[in-house]
């Protein structure tokens, strides 16, 4: 339920605040936060998604519906294609779990899983499970300003601090001005290689607030590769009880 | 008189000397025509093996799949494709095959292993892997009830706790192991049924069912009748995942196989990794597959197919193979050097024998005026008429062995046979017909003569009369 759970997280945080803020007295760090504010401000959501992988050859899609509340808890479940409807993943804390009802099987992803691709997306099992926060393990730092699919974005450095459980020696993130909105993230590793790019587009009102509703993510070093997912339906602060996010729903949720 | 013709008369003016020398070179090429041929005709035996047990003279394949063997890398067949193929003249059928990679799991366990997808009924013209379900088996239980039978020899309920946990695709080798005589078998056999005898089942074409390989399906603890769970990566990155019945156990003579292998029908293993008509390879039965036949049929094939279907040979498929065989080539050639050797010792010394025997004869001739140089001619030819004969003898002398070896080679019985079959070999001896290699002894052995002919030469053009007179 990794890459689904991130997806929220970002298109929550690519939420604009209404909050009248005068941009020009924010410092980077303070963008960010307002930025990440929104999604722990957020309570939770309900969402329905669809994941395209795109590569050289061939491409397919992938539609799930997801419940996710807080930063802790998350289920997935897999709607489309046929085969693989039916499948369920649940994120409780650092955990992830995946049921199959064709083997009638639960899984706990093992360590060793985290760093491949959930459901064959360029999206790892690390991404959904990580627990860093781009505003406390980094140092943040203006760069300047840049035109983002015709918005005015801050462009903000973060660098990792040394000490910070993150996976990125630093990131580039452009966010917008005015609405707050994670536009285009680029994601470095430790020795400054660019690992890959995440592009927030299509913005639209959903559920009453303005979000991207696709999120493009490129691997750099794999030619012809990229993971588009679209926000189809969204809705907030729907209040899920904690129970609903238990093994025992897995297996019935629908 | 001519130089030719006065070596001929030479020749049989003492024919028991030339009979002589004549056999060494004849037992000289004999030997080294026969020891190659054994060698030459093993290599061939375990390509035929190896090839024929698995992958066959050709294969139709997706041209990225030999060296990136993923199931992305797979191929849509059509009738009309399967058609196109099996027109070919020297094409019998085609064996539709689906490998890929899966992880099995069994309560707490799991394991990496290889699925096969196969159709079993036309693998038995190739794999032949019905052949190698396992029929007898023989666990704790078996043994403590063989030792405690007292219709069985003594000797057999002494070993038979050696066996514990050993598997058997046939009754020979069971009997051997459990040192009964092939010619008690009708007495013993049915006894020893009674209690190792291993109900194995059959997989089908359109049922979910497994075959396991005898070592996996030991560490897995699984028995026929048990449920295989399958997960995996399918076609496109799909989740691939399923439940299976274990129908049979098969023991494969490779141990890195026989732990890792699962055999289900290949429309199964389809389904399994979402591969819609998908396969990852057809191997291509021939109706004729030598050399020449293979290269030819390959050339027609890939002419019929398009992007992005390769074609491939026995030999591409098989380079690791090749490259041991000819690694062990060398250390054959070695052998051959020695035995080189030792024939040409045996060449040589008839000749010195002959030379010394000559010695007197040659002091008179030139006594009496003949030219050292014609001397020299004359023993030249002579030398050149026993190769000649020699080597001739010995090809005709060789090829009835040869023949006969090449329609029945020699079986190991016993250790040996062991031996061969942990290698996944058919334990025998063959031998390869006539071919380029009988020429290369003939040249070495003649060469091998023609070294000798140095030394009465070399005592001709030396020689002082006075003292060849005295000898």
């Amino acid at each position: 339920m990794k890459p689904a759970h991130t997806f929220i997280l970002t298109a929550l945080m690519t939420f604009g605040i209404l909050v009248n803020l005068n941009a020009q007295e924010l410092t980077a760090k303070e963008v960010i936060r307002e930025a990440d504010d929104q999604i722990n401000g957020e309570e939770s959501s309900i969402s329905e998604m669809s994941m395209t992988i795109v590569r050289p050859t061939w491409e397919r899609t992938v539609e799930f519906k997801n419940w996710v509340k807080g930063s802790d808890y998350a289920l997935t479940l897999i709607t489309a294609p046929a085969s693989e409807k039916g499948q369920t993943y649940l994120k409780r804390g650092n955990e992830m779990w995946n049921w199959n009802p064709s083997i009638s099987r639960l899984i706990k992803l093992p360590p060793s899983m985290m760093s491949q691709g959930w459901m064959g997306s360029d999206y790892t099992n690390d991404d959904i499970l990580k627990e860093s926060s781009v505003v406390e393990d980094y140092t943040h730092r203006f760069l300047g300003e840049e035109v983002i699919e015709g918005r005015m974005c801050y462009k903000i450095k973060m660098e990792a601090k040394e000490n910070a459980a993150v996976i990125w020696g630093h990131q580039v993130r452009w966010i917008d001005k005015t609405d707050f909105l994670f536009m285009k993230a680029e994601l470095y590793d430790e020795d400054g290689y660019l690992v890959r790019t995440e592009l927030g587009k299509e913005i639209r009102r959903m559920d009453g607030r303005l979000i991207p509703s696709v999120l493009e993510l490129i691997p750099e070093e794999e030619d012809g590769h990229k993971t588009i997912v679209t926000i189809e339906k969204i809705e907030f602060n729907v209040p899920i009880n904690d129970r609903f996010f238990s093994q025992q729903n897995m297996k019935k949720v629908r | 008189m001519k130089n030719y013709l006065l070596a001929w008369r030479n020749l049989w003016r003492n024919r028991r000397r030339t009979m002589i020398t004549a056999a060494s070179v004849l037992f000289a090429v004999f030997f080294a025509l026969l020891m190659r041929s054994m060698q030459l005709g093993s290599y061939d035996h375990m390509f035929k093996n190896a090839i024929e047990s698995y992958t066959g003279y050709i294969q139709i394949q997706h041209e990225d799949w030999w060296d990136d063997r993923t199931v992305d890398n797979s191929f849509t067949v059509t009738d009309s494709l399967r058609r196109k193929l099996e027109s070919d003249k020297n094409v019998i059928t085609t064996i539709p095959r689906f490998e890929s990679f899966a992880l099995a799991s069994v309560e707490t366990k799991t394991k990496g292993v290889m699925v096969m997808g196969i159709d079993p009924d036309k693998e038995n013209l190739l794999s032949k892997v019905r052949d190698k379900k396992v029929k007898y088996r023989i666990t704790g239980d078996v043994v403590q009830e063989i030792e405690n039978d007292d219709r069985l020899p003594e000797k057999t309920r002494e070993v038979v706790s050696l066996f514990e946990d050993h598997s058997y695709t046939n009754a020979g080798r069971l009997l051997m192991d459990l040192k009964i005589n092939m010619d008690k078998k009708e007495t013993y056999l049915p006894i020893l049924e009674s209690h190792a005898f291993f109900k194995n089942g059959d997989i089908q074409m359109g049922e979910p069912g497994v075959w396991l390989g005898d070592n996996l399906s030991r560490y897995l603890e699984m028995e026929i009748g048990d449920t295989l769970v399958l997960i995996s990566q399918g076609y496109h990155a799909t989740t691939a995942a399923g439940k299976y019945e274990i129908k049979g156990i098969v023991k494969q003579p490779v141990p890195d196989v026989d732990s890792r292998v699962v055999y289900m029908p290949v429309d199964m293993a389809r389904q399994f990794y979402n591969a819609g008509q998908n396969l990852t390879s057809i191997a291509v039965h021939l109706e004729k597959n030598d050399e020449k036949e293979v290269t030819n049929t390959r050339a027609r094939l890939a002419e019929k197919l398009e992007q992005p279907l390769v074609v491939k040979d026995w030999r591409e498929m098989n380079e690791l193979l090749i490259q041991q065989m000819e690694a062990d080539n060398k250390s054959g050639m070695i052998m051959i050097a020695i035995l080189y050797l030792v024939i040409a010792f045996g060449v040589f010394g008839t000749i010195l024998m002959m030379t010394a025997e000559r010695r007197r004869e040659m002091g008179v001739l030139v006594a009496i005026g003949m030219q050292k140089r014609k001397l020299a001619a004359v023993v030249s030819y002579e030398m050149a008429y026993i190769g000649i004969m020699g080597i001739l003898a010995g090809v005709a002398l060789a090829i009835p062995f040869i023949l006969y070896g090449q329609h029945n080679p020699i079986v190991f019985k016993g250790e040996m046979a062991l031996m061969f079959e942990d290698y996944g070999f058919e334990p025998l001896l063959a031998f390869k017909s006539i071919d380029r290699y009988f020429l290369w002894q003939m040249v070495v052995v003649g060469l091998i003569v023609l070294a000798s002919l140095t030394y009465p030469l070399s005592r001709i053009f030396r020689l002082k009369v006075v003292n060849a007179l005295k000898a």
